[in-house]
């Protein structure tokens, strides 16, 4: 093997060097300048992200190929890192709150969300295992820690411990899946992979189903899901919108691309785990959900119930699949981080208060508030014509089109049962008595609510931008 | 069978994988257990990676196995780091302690 | 013309109806507005204001800063205050009807002697197939009697209305609601095909039902107007499968088709359940069965007396003069099938005697005033039933038209009598009223004697032909139609002067309603004198054409008779055409010993015939008898369905069962979040071992 220039060229990778880079930077502001530096550092740290976001876009056009194939720029990691990158700004944006509180200047939380974004960059232009655990481990080493940022809360250290335990045992059986599948192809390299990779290799196979099994952690589909929802309800509150937006793009992003890219040749094989975590993960979300009373927590079974919407147009393995899968996980971010902007806001004489029954009558106290959390949950449920039911739409027609009638059935029928806790929430909002009002919300939460909130009520309008570019995205894996 | 192949270590690596998971959800006592076994499902992923390294002439998964020990070093620092915060708050590190949130 | 006379009063029940929803817009946003408008009346009386100075009274608003100046009328009576253009609303439904009733009798002399039949078509309505179903008006000679009948009486209920409803504070939904009814009945009567017929059939039983619950306040009224509509129900079924039996068999329901294609039919029949009927007679049963629940006859009569909750001039106009006579209408209209289905005939005929009979030993021991009247009615219309079923369908014509004179002024002097009593209508609080309201009491007697059939009154003519024809006529049940119409004769004379006698003669028994006792006002009191005069003036000068020779002329083409009965009519014993006259007048002196010569009899006789008099005062026990069989097994299976079919089946397998497996499901899915981080490994494991095991065991192989 000779070392190849060409092969290696840093351009590619400048968006993630330049967010090392002031990551490192912003470590050495806050250290030395201690936790008053904590608004500077999550003000950078922001303008960090859009420069990052920008850079990726001012990439040249095409597919980049850096480090012998294993670091690619293609128009679906363009979608999806401006995506996650969208994420995580949004992440920093709403933690502001979280962050004036006295008790909580944390500096080092803004730098650990943007090295939890390197990885999620470096995870989504994988392009060989390597990268993959490496993205992953970067990723998921910062997102323990901010899971435990609240380190006198119990809740919070709990669910960091539960989340790191798991997480490590995720990545071990993903690395056991990588072993066996650089075993049986002898390549680590997806498109080497996708060459000698054939069916009845029950190695491979094996392979696959671990390899998967450690994704499905990372985006929380059943029966892998089972840190979310402790996870969810014990981190901060703005640490669980970053869970529930950034990673998950990330997570999904690194699944899409391994199974389509890697594993064409067992499409029959890795279907059949697709179906049946997608399944499983609608249903699970659906039912458990309606048993909670934490909205956090609630949240959290809603998670595992779109990842597996998103999935369903995973399973179908068509062009029109993976494009139901970027536009189903777009419009999950926009609708999850607005709603979460509204459970920010929920806070009494400077307490937050996250159970369901504290939304009572809320339309009469707050009734901006109320509708536009009524639009989100609408659109959660998938009514049309808000924004959550084209991205149903969308994987559902990619299923039916793929053949997969029964995995369609099945997920309109979980979308019809998950609608009843998100309507409930409408329920309780607007038919019952009232509480005492909350806490004037704060500008930033405000502001992300009317955008995420305007963009899933307009979205039928003009949908158009999302849809084709979602489009490029994923005809460039194929 | 005098010779060792390939298939004595992928068993080896194997037989230490599900030690390791077992010593996951068997141990109900002590979290540093849970590390330790996630430390033993590590090292059969990196037997398995030298193994077919050698087995298939590819340096590659060596390269693997390193950037994996390396990896598993942080892992186990920051896994270590929460474990002893969760300490601080809980004075406990019994695994069926761990159990604040749940339904 | 006949346009005219069919949407007259549509017009005014669409202005009546805006003046009421108006009305009751403008009343209820504000209780001051009718003070400000009674303290301008007592201005405009000082300043001698009349009505008709409209531009007057507006200026003088305009004066006071009341830019929306109400009608002038609301003062009239500042006690309750009524709903605003009450009187606009009566005047002008009143007026509109009384041109209506002057328009129809030109129409009956044009139709019925100068023999100019119209069909008028309005507008094509189904066009579905073979069924071809045009609005056209038909008017016959029988279109034109019933156009008279109609008109006259409801424009006479009308103007009775304005003085007998003067109190009611709703009185615009009333009129709208009487002339909608009367539009409704004029559309049944001119319609030209079974489908147009339906529409007035369904649209005068409406109209019967809101204005049988006119006083929605009443419980009794609401149960009594839901009572007639189901009982109704019951009768329309039969018509509408008639209708559907005449398509199947014709192919078209337009009433020229069908008479035309009716001979072609006997002989054939009808595969029902089975049962190979005759086509006609099955027809002919299914239709009389609609005319059974609509004229209130034998088995399907129980609505009337209860409908009797209604306010009275409703009673006099639909339950005795018009609407229950539309199955009487409905079977002369559809002649030329009955004709040619004796056996139908013969149903007719037996219905008709036993209600006649049935309905009149009722009356015998009622006490309540509208009940015996309402009886009464039902009684007559057996008799009507009856020449129907012997062929003599203008006989049948001739007694609903002088039957709608003496029953309708029946009712209204019934209703000055409760006016003049202060709603009181039970006759055993009555007595000794002729000197208190002597004009009610003058008319009521004429309306008796005609009832009865008092030489030379209206009654006598019509009466006396139906048991003749009854006599002369050969069917099977002929005999039995004539001996039942003769007792009913007797008893009808007895019941009716027994009213009579307990309401006028003898000493009142409640002397607080007694002193108060008036005459009514001269909005009551002129249709009675018009009713009077009709009833009395009705029967002779119509005989010739109705009941003697004049009939094929007259009639024409509009009835298909018995070709032998009128003449057999006039060659029955003197002795049979004397003993209906005979019965009265016995009925009249039983009543008077009972009444007047010994009061104690009656008693006595109640006394020791207990069980019959309970039988007949409690109406054979035919509510009773319904509820036991229809009623409550209907609500049994109700409540049946209700517990296990809907509650237990639908709902538990539906709606519930769903969501509570639904929950059970979450209960499951929650309780494996045990929160233990082994027990989350061991799912992540599982999951793992599962899928490995599926590909190892070759499932995922393919």
């Amino acid at each position: 093997m000779t070392f190849d220039a060409a092969g290696y060229q840093l351009l590619p990778v400048l968006p993630e060097l330049m967010l090392t880079v002031g990551g490192m930077v912003l470590l050495m502001i806050g250290a030395y300048g201690g936790p008053k530096t904590t608004g500077v550092v999550t003000g950078l740290a922001i303008c960090l992200l859009v420069a990052t976001g920008a850079a990726e876009l001012l990439l040249p056009a095409g597919r980049l190929v850096t480090f012998g194939g294993s670091f690619i720029v293609d128009d679906y990691a363009r979608f999806l890192k401006v995506l996650a990158l969208i994420g995580s700004t949004a992440t920093l944006i709403l933690s502001r709150q979280f962050l004036a509180d006295p008790s909580s200047k944390i500096f080092e939380y803004a730098i650990l969300v943007v090295l939890a974004s390197v990885g999620m960059m470096v995870l989504i232009s994988a392009g060989d295992l390597i990268m993959i655990y490496l993205g992953l481990e970067l990723m998921s080493l910062a997102l323990y820690v901010v899971a435990a940022i609240n380190r006198d809360d119990a809740k919070s250290n709990e669910a960091g411990l539960k989340y790191f335990v798991l997480g490590a045992l995720s990545s071990g059986l993903l690395l056991y899946g990588a072993s066996l599948i650089y075993g049986f192809t002898g390549t680590v390299n997806f498109a080497g992979i996708a060459a000698a990779a054939q069916e009845g290799n029950i190695g491979l196979i094996f392979g696959l189903v671990f390899l998967l099994a450690g994704l499905c952690f990372k985006v929380s589909a059943v029966p892998f899901h089972m840190w979310t929802p402790d996870v969810y309800e014990g981190a901060p509150t703005p640490v669980t919108a970053f869970f529930a937006s950034a990673p998950k793009v990330a997570g999904l992003a690194v699944f899409t691309r391994v199974v389509l890219t890697a594993f064409p040749s067992v499409l029959g094989q890795w279907q059949q785990i697709v179906v049946f975590v997608a399944i499983a993960s609608m249903l699970l979300g659906s039912f458990a959900a309606i048993g909670q009373k934490n909205i956090k927590r609630l949240m959290a079974y809603s998670a595992i119930g779109h990842i597996g919407f998103a999935l369903v147009g995973l399973a179908a393995g068509t062009v029109e699949g993976a494009q139901g899968v970027l536009v189903y996980i777009s419009i999950y971010v926009a609708m999850t981080l607005g709603a979460f902007s509204v459970i920010l806001a929920m806070k009494r004489n400077g307490f937050a208060v996250e159970q369901i029954s504290d939304f009572s009558g809320l339309s009469r106290t707050n009734p901006q508030l109320a509708f536009f959390f009524a639009m989100l949950l609408f659109s959660l449920a998938g009514i049309p014509p808000l924004a959550g039911f084209f991205a149903k739409f969308y994987v559902f027609v990619a299923a039916v089109k793929a053949g997969l009638f029964t995995l369609a059935i099945i997920g309109v029928v979980a979308s019809v049962i998950g609608a009843y806790y998100y309507l409930t929430i409408v329920k309780v909002m607007y038919f019952d008595e009232p509480k005492p009002a909350v806490d004037p919300v704060r500008f930033e939460l405000r502001a992300v609510l009317a955008v995420a909130g305007l963009f899933n009520m307009l979205f039928f309008v003009y949908p158009a931008p999302l849809v084709s570019a979602a489009t490029v995205a994923a005809k460039s894996l194929f | 069978m005098s010779t060792v192949g390939i298939g004595h270590f992928l068993s080896v690596a194997a037989i230490l994988f599900t030690i390791g998971t077992l010593g996951i959800f068997l141990n109900r006592k002590n979290v540093i257990v849970i590390l330790m076994s996630i430390e033993l499902m590590l090292l059969a992923v990196n037997i398995n990676l030298v193994a077919f390294s050698a087995f298939l002439h590819d340096i590659v998964g060596q390269v693997f196995a390193l950037l994996v020990l390396t990896v598993a070093a942080a892992e186990a620092a920051i896994g270590l780091a929460v474990l002893v915060v969760y300490f601080r708050n809980r004075g406990s590190i019994a695994v069926k302690d761990i159990n604040l949130m749940k339904g | 013309m006949i346009q005219a006379i069919v949407f007259l009063p549509l017009i005014g029940a669409l202005l009546a109806a805006a003046i009421a929803l108006f009305g009751a817009h403008a009343r209820n946003p504000s209780g001051d507005t009718v003070e400000h408008d009674a303290a301008h009346g007592h201005g405009h009386a000082a300043t001698g204001h009349a009505a008709p100075t409209g531009g007057d009274a507006a200026v003088i608003h305009a004066a006071h800063d009341e830019p929306d100046a109400h009608d002038d009328h609301g003062h009239d009576h500042p006690v309750e205050p009524p709903a605003a253009g009450s009187r606009a609303a009566e005047l002008i439904t009143t007026g509109l009807l009384l041109v209506s009733a002057g328009l129809s009798w030109l129409a009956l002399v044009d139709v019925g002697f100068m023999h100019h039949d119209v069909r008028i078509p309005l507008l094509p309505w189904i066009n579905s197939g073979d069924l071809q179903v045009a609005w056209t008006l038909r008017v016959d000679t029988l279109t034109a009697v019933m156009l008279v009948v109609v008109n006259t009486v409801s424009s006479l209920v009308h103007l009775y209305s304005i003085g007998y409803m003067n109190d009611d504070p709703h009185r615009p939904r009333f009129f709208a609601y009487l002339s909608l009814f009367t539009f409704a009945m004029l559309m049944l009567v001119t319609a030209d095909n079974l489908v147009q017929m339906f529409f007035g059939w369904e649209g005068v039983g409406l109209a019967s039902y809101l204005l049988i619950g006119f006083w929605y306040q009443k419980p009794e009224a609401n149960a009594a107007a839901i009572k007639a509509f189901v009982v109704n129900r019951v009768g329309d079924f039969g018509f509408l499968l008639g209708i559907f039996a005449i398509f199947m068999l014709v192919g078209s329901i337009d009433f020229e088709t069908i008479f035309a294609a009716a001979p072609g039919l006997t002989g054939k029949t009808i595969n029902f359940f089975g049962w190979h009927a005759d086509a006609l007679t099955l027809t002919c049963l299914f239709l009389f069965m609609g005319a059974m629940g609509k004229s209130a006859q034998f088995l399907l009569h129980t609505w009337l007396p209860d409908a009797m909750e209604g306010p009275t001039p409703v009673s006099a106009l639909i339950h005795a003069a018009t609407m229950v006579t539309a199955g009487v209408f409905m079977v002369a209209r559809l002649s030329p099938l009955f004709e040619l289905a004796p056996d139908a005939q013969n149903v007719v005929i037996f219905f008709g005697a036993t209600t006649a009979f049935f309905a009149a030993t009722i009356g015998l021991v009622q006490n309540d005033i509208k009940r015996i009247v309402a009886y009464s009615t039902c009684s007559q219309l057996g008799y009507m039933f009856v020449a129907m079923g012997t062929g003599a369908y203008s006989v049948g014509m001739f007694h609903l038209f002088t039957h709608a004179f003496f029953k309708a002024l029946l009712f209204l002097g019934s209703g000055s009598v409760i006016h003049a009593m202060h709603h009181e209508q039970d006759i055993r609080h009555m007595g000794g009223l002729k000197d208190k309201i002597p004009f009610t009491y003058i008319v009521m007697v004429i309306g008796t004697l005609a009832l009865t059939g008092f030489p030379l009154t209206a009654g006598y003519f019509s009466k006396d032909a139906i048991i003749e024809a009854a006599f002369a006529s050969h069917h099977t049940m002929a005999f039995y139609g004539f001996l039942m119409t003769v007792i009913a004769a007797g008893l009808t004379s007895f019941y009716s002067w027994r009213l009579i006698f307990k309401t006028f003669h003898g000493t009142p028994h409640d002397q607080k309603h007694y002193e108060a006792a008036h005459e009514s006002p001269y909005w009551m009191l002129i249709p009675l004198v018009v009713l009077a005069a009709g009833s009395i003036l009705a029967g002779f000068p119509f005989k010739e054409v109705f009941a003697g020779h004049g009939v094929g002329e007259f009639f024409r083409e509009s009835l298909k008779m018995n070709p032998h009965i009128i003449d057999e009519m006039h060659h029955i014993p003197v002795a049979v055409a004397y003993l209906p006259t005979a019965m009265m007048a016995l009925g009249f002196v039983v009543s008077w010993m009972f009444y007047i010569r010994k009061p104690y009899l009656p008693v006595e006789l109640a006394n020791q015939h207990q069980l019959l008099y309970k039988f007949l005062l409690n109406k054979w026990y035919f509510d009773e008898l319904y509820d036991l069989i229809f009623v409550r097994p209907a609500k049994r299976i109700g409540r049946f369905l209700w517990k296990a079919g809907d509650g237990t089946i639908i709902d538990g397998l539906g709606p519930d069962g769903v969501s509570a497996r639904v929950l059970d499901i979450t209960r499951g899915a929650v309780r494996l979040q045990t929160g233990y981080l082994y027990h989350y490994a061991f799912a992540m494991l599982v999951g793992v071992a599962g899928l490995i095991t599926w590909f190892m065991l070759g499932g995922g192989g393919r």
